[in-house]
């Protein structure tokens, strides 16, 4: 009896220390990503356009100089805005643009780093450190995709060098894309999408010790690869 | 007889588990807090972004009833206390897992226009309340005074969805929260009220 009542108790407190994963609805969640992406390209133009007052403000001040001369006096709060300085003066309806669908991007990737990192914590809280970055980048293609994405990478190259293509067939994000104006631009406008994705990889592996610049590349519906280059020498 | 709030919770279940594609409620979780995060950020504005995230809530509650409707094959809603039962026990269930409580009230303030007093212009102003339990989108949450003084509503984006779905199905509400755990309140509630029954109209333009 006794041996029993303990073993109870020990699963009860399994279930409260490590409790099953909770699950949403998978469409409305899909919805809110797609959401995402629109009210952040609106709320990146309000932080662009303000940071560009500010700037235009404190050159007319002569506090800074203008971009073209070279990097600004003022360091930004947020390392966001960093991008939009370094633009030389294109034809300027062409520059706004791009800084905007930058910072965008920019915004994407990183709640991307924060979503990818907390993950990989959860997924990896009673194991080891990862040995090499090979291991690692194959919890990435398994256990991290599966998370994520329902499946796991359909291919894995590498130059053993410390650069790894991942590619996925039908990636989740980008699967039901389509637009009225022809391929091409669905296409074009995929390439925003992949920008979470690709944060989530970095910060999974920024969480797990490696430091890595993550390059999605999508030349054709659905399927994407992401190019992960890691420091040589783990 | 109208459906019970059993029935309803049945229905609702028989939804939830009915649907094949689900997703880890953390990663939604996470995904929607670093959004508010780099949202206070860029506005600056703690009302702004209760109004974006409201914003939001609309656009993604016009698809989901969509969604919604195609899978649960109810009919219309006899009057508005039918709707919020509908919407707390099955609709919050089927996509968030989740089953608030309904509370309803009756309409604060009676119309005093001189229009014929029709049993739909009767109920205009019509409340519920729904009170969530447990609210997925706050799990790992822990807001700052500063948002708190600033008057942030984290999870702003459900208004928004209760909001743009019921329009879609003719019906012109209010939805605001009116108390939130996460700033310390006792509940979280949301009231949704009636503004107006909206009639099917002709889009602009067409004769």
């Amino acid at each position: 009896m006794a041996t029993s009542a303990s073993t109870s108790v020990a699963g009860n407190l399994a279930a409260l220390a490590d409790p099953p994963a909770r699950s949403v609805d998978g469409p409305a969640v899909d919805y809110f990503l797609i959401e995402m992406v629109n009210t952040l390209r609106a709320s990146s133009a309000v932080a662009v356009t303000r940071t560009k007052k500010i700037e235009q403000e404190m050159t007319e001040a002569g506090l800074l100089f203008p971009p073209q001369q070279g990097p600004p006096a003022v360091p930004s709060k947020r390392d966001s805005m960093a991008s939009t300085s370094s633009k030389t003066a294109g034809a300027d309806g062409k520059t706004v643009v791009d800084d905007e669908e930058e910072a965008l991007r920019l915004r994407l990737e990183s709640i991307g780093m924060h979503v990818g990192a907390n993950i990989a914590e959860r997924l990896c809280h009673d194991r080891g450190l990862f040995a090499d970055t090979l291991d690692a980048i194959k919890f990435i293609c398994k256990e991290l995709w599966v998370a994520c994405w329902d499946k796991q990478v359909d291919n894995l190259r590498t130059n053993h060098r410390g650069v790894y293509v991942l590619q996925d067939n039908a990636f989740k994000p980008i699967q039901r894309i389509s637009s009225w104006q022809g391929r091409a631009d669905a296409l074009r406008r995929s390439k925003m999408y992949a920008a979470m994705p690709a944060g989530i990889i970095k910060g999974a592996l920024s969480r797990l010790g490696f430091q890595a610049v993550v390059v999605p590349e999508i030349t054709t519906l659905p399927q994407c690869t992401f190019q992960v280059k890691l420091p040589k020498g783990s | 007889m109208a459906t019970t709030s059993k029935q309803y919770k049945a229905i609702g279940e028989d939804i939830w588990k009915g649907r094949t594609e689900k997703t880890n409620a953390e990663l939604f979780a996470l995904t929607y807090g670093a959004l508010v995060v780099q949202l206070i950020q860029d506005y600056e504005d703690y009302d702004e972004v209760n109004k974006q995230l409201e914003k939001m809530g609309y656009n993604i509650g016009t698809r989901l009833i969509e969604d919604f409707l195609a899978r649960s094959n109810l009919g219309r809603c006899a009057d508005f206390r039918e709707t919020g039962e509908v919407v707390a026990k099955v609709g919050f269930k089927s996509f968030l897992n989740i089953s608030p409580t309904v509370t309803h009230g009756a309409p604060t303030s009676v119309a005093t226009s001189p229009t014929a007093a029709t049993s739909q212009s009767a109920s205009a102003g019509a409340t519920f309340i729904l009170t969530l339990d447990e609210n997925p989108l706050a799990e790992f949450v822990e807001l700052p005074e500063e948002a708190i003084e600033g008057g942030l509503w984290f999870s702003n984006v459900l208004c928004g969805v209760i909001r743009g779905a019921l329009e879609m199905i003719q019906m012109q509400v209010q939805a605001t929260f009116i108390s939130d755990v996460l700033r310390g309140d006792e509940s979280t509630d949301i009231r949704v009220t009636l503004v107006k029954y909206l009639e099917e109209e002709v889009p602009v333009g067409d004769d």
